[in-house]
């Protein structure tokens, strides 16, 4: 016990004797600009004198050639002089010790005569991970357990009396969905911000993720969290207080930011992407969030917890479903079509693959639900304890090919759609030279 | 654009000071005269519930470090934990006195978070000396809300866990980013500002 004590001290006293660690402050060119003429040198402005490492400032152009000179300190800043900077994207990656020893690291780009390229796509980022899909999983768990539960209790038991005990485990259930939802996005900014640095977790808790908070994905991940903080908030005032009324804005909030995760994905960002595919592909996870968190919570908490609200909850929900599953497949179909533009991309790509897989699953939950609906609906009003037992448990195993649905569409979302065939205006356009006036 | 970093402990340095003077006022007249209106029972688990939702800004708009916005959110969570839990007691929702261990995590949690992320030692300049003395503050300050656990009618528990909330406001409203402290301000810090 005292070598225990005695070893938190010491981790709590360590980081007093550590070094200074230095801000950046400015830096020519700006994060995320595109300049017309290529500049001569770069600079980085801190807080602080910090001192230079081999490499510290190294500018990388889309093949990887670093094109600085040997950097030199000009008081707070350090500068390194450029070799002659052909028109193309650039992605600056830096180093410098503050203080004493302590390392501080970042990463920007910018563009010659070109947009800057989103710093999550810098020279060495490798892509999403592992790690970063089963993040995206809990982000779209997280998701559904949040828009699912205040679904279902605002408009599946709408009117009814529901059990003071049911509505406690809605709370909770609800909370955690939020909760979780809020720690994946601070999980899958990291991974993000992590990959585009490509430094190891040491040196990248005192990195600088400034230039990351200002991409699409950053400005998501910032209103998201924001969001989803007052949703948590929400839910706690409807619980504390007994007021259901709390739950409407926490769910309208709720579907909102799932825009977040449309506006940083690929349908925001890729050729052919539109405010309609952007539009779709809100309508599509908000629906999909709906359906399956709203089934989960049909079997997890109505049909254990309130079994007197069974039938009414399975014949309301059974109405909504279909009404959510044709937006989903409306939405879905579209959104193919847009992002495959021939059929053989389906088995031809890694992301056609994908997509595959999630249609088959999708195909077996609507089979799972066509049977609820159809066979079992007209069953429901007469069946016995022993037959909603039943039911049950095939509504738990549909709820869970829903999660394996939104694993697959979380794989989807991180990876790259097929690249667009160029289309003769395009082509003529690129044909032009550039109106761009570089130095020779 | 975003404020200086000093501004914002001033901000929540200020309504910490608030929720402080609340605590010490009801330690020194008294549980039952200060809930004699019952709004007052509700006025610091409101408010540190508050700031808990209020720090969720600060942790999503300063990313200048990966360690200051874990930090940051970090004491977003435990304040909204420890202020909700309060106020749940306080509203009947909850009725296990275990909930109250809430507010020795959030201190020991605060501290801990404090103390990690701040990198720089204690004399670098005064808000490095600061964040020390905070961490450390509410490290050893946790005792007083883990005592009134069992404790709970103990006046001077109470005082003593309502003094270190407004001595830990104090320090946030002495807080500035660029200045000496007892004359020492390194070389590396910069410029001392105002």
């Amino acid at each position: 016990m005292r070598t225990l004590v005695v070893a938190v001290l010491v981790a709590l006293l360590a980081p007093a004797t550590a070094s200074a660690h230095a801000t950046l402050r400015a830096t020519s060119p700006h994060f995320g600009t595109e300049v017309s003429r290529a500049p001569t040198t770069i600079r980085l402005g801190f807080d602080q004198h910090v001192r230079l490492l081999p490499d510290s400032i190294r500018v990388l152009d889309s093949r990887g050639v670093n094109l600085a000179r040997p950097a030199h300190n000009a008081g707070r800043s350090i500068v390194a002089p450029l070799r002659h900077l052909p028109r193309g994207p650039y992605t600056v990656r830096w180093h410098a010790i503050s203080a004493d020893s302590h390392v501080v690291s970042g990463v920007w780009t910018f563009g010659v005569g070109v947009p800057a390229p989103a710093v999550t796509s810098a020279y060495g980022a490798g892509g999403p991970t592992r790690t970063e899909h089963l993040v995206r999983w809990l982000w779209f768990l997280g998701l559904a357990a949040t828009i699912g539960v205040l679904g279902l209790r605002l408009i599946v038991l709408r009117g009814l009396t529901v059990p003071r005990e049911l509505e406690h485990r809605i709370a909770i259930t609800a909370g955690v969905g939020a909760l979780v939802s809020l720690h994946a996005g601070i999980a899958a900014f990291s991974l993000r911000s992590e990959d585009a640095l490509q430094l190891p977790f040491a040196r990248f808790l005192y990195a600088d993720l400034s230039p990351m908070a200002a991409t699409r994905f950053g400005r998501a991940f910032v209103v998201m969290t924001l969001g989803f903080a007052l949703v948590l908030a929400l839910i706690y005032l409807a619980w504390l207080l007994d007021r259901v009324v709390y739950l409407v804005p926490a769910l309208a909030l709720s579907t909102v930011l799932v825009a977040g995760l449309s506006l940083s994905g690929h349908d925001a960002a890729d050729a052919g992407s539109s405010w309609k595919t952007e539009a779709a592909d809100w309508v599509h996870i908000a629906a999909a969030s709906l359906w399956i968190g709203g089934l989960a919570a049909l079997v997890g908490l109505v049909w254990f917890a309130a079994p007197s609200l069974r039938r009414t909850a399975f014949a309301r929900f059974s109405r909504l479903a279909t009404v959510l599953v044709a937006v989903v497949i409306a939405a879905g179909t579209y959104l193919s079509i847009v992002r495959l533009p021939q059929l053989s991309d389906l088995w031809s790509t890694g992301y056609g693959h994908v997509l595959l897989v999630k249609l088959g699953l999708v195909v077996l939950a609507l089979a799972w639900g066509a049977f609820h609906h159809f066979a079992i609906g007209p069953l429901i009003a007469r069946a016995d304890d022993g037959l909603l037992s039943r039911i049950g448990g095939s509504l738990a195993a549909e709820s869970l090919v829903g999660v394996a649905v939104l694993l697959a569409a979380a794989v989807l979302v991180d990876s790259r759609p097929p690249t667009q065939p160029i289309r003769t205006s395009d082509r003529q356009s690129q044909a032009q030279p550039a109106a761009v006036t570089l130095p020779p | 654009m975003q404020p200086r970093a000093e501004m914002i402990h001033w901000a929540f340095g200020a309504m910490i000071l608030f929720v402080g003077l609340c605590l010490l006022c009801e330690a020194l007249v008294g549980q039952e005269v200060w809930r004699m209106r019952r709004w007052r029972a509700y006025l610091w688990p409101t408010l540190a519930f508050s700031l808990g939702v209020l720090l969720w800004p600060v942790m999503a708009f300063f990313t200048n470090s990966a360690i200051h916005m874990y930090a940051h959110g970090s004491w977003a969570e435990v304040l909204m934990l420890a202020g909700g839990a309060e106020l749940a007691l306080v509203r009947g929702r909850l009725t296990s006195p275990w909930w109250r261990l809430t507010w020795p995590l959030a201190f020991v949690t605060a501290g801990t978070a404090f103390l990690v992320h701040e990198q720089n030692p204690w004399f670098f300049a005064r808000s490095a000396f600061l964040h020390h003395l905070l961490g450390w503050t509410f490290v050893l300050a946790a005792v007083f809300p883990l005592a009134l656990v069992w404790r709970p009618r103990s006046s001077v528990l109470r005082g003593g866990f309502a003094v270190m909330v407004v001595a830990v406001s104090v320090m946030l409203l002495c807080d500035r980013d660029v200045a000496p402290i007892f004359g020492h301000l390194s070389a590396l810090a910069g410029t001392p500002h105002r």
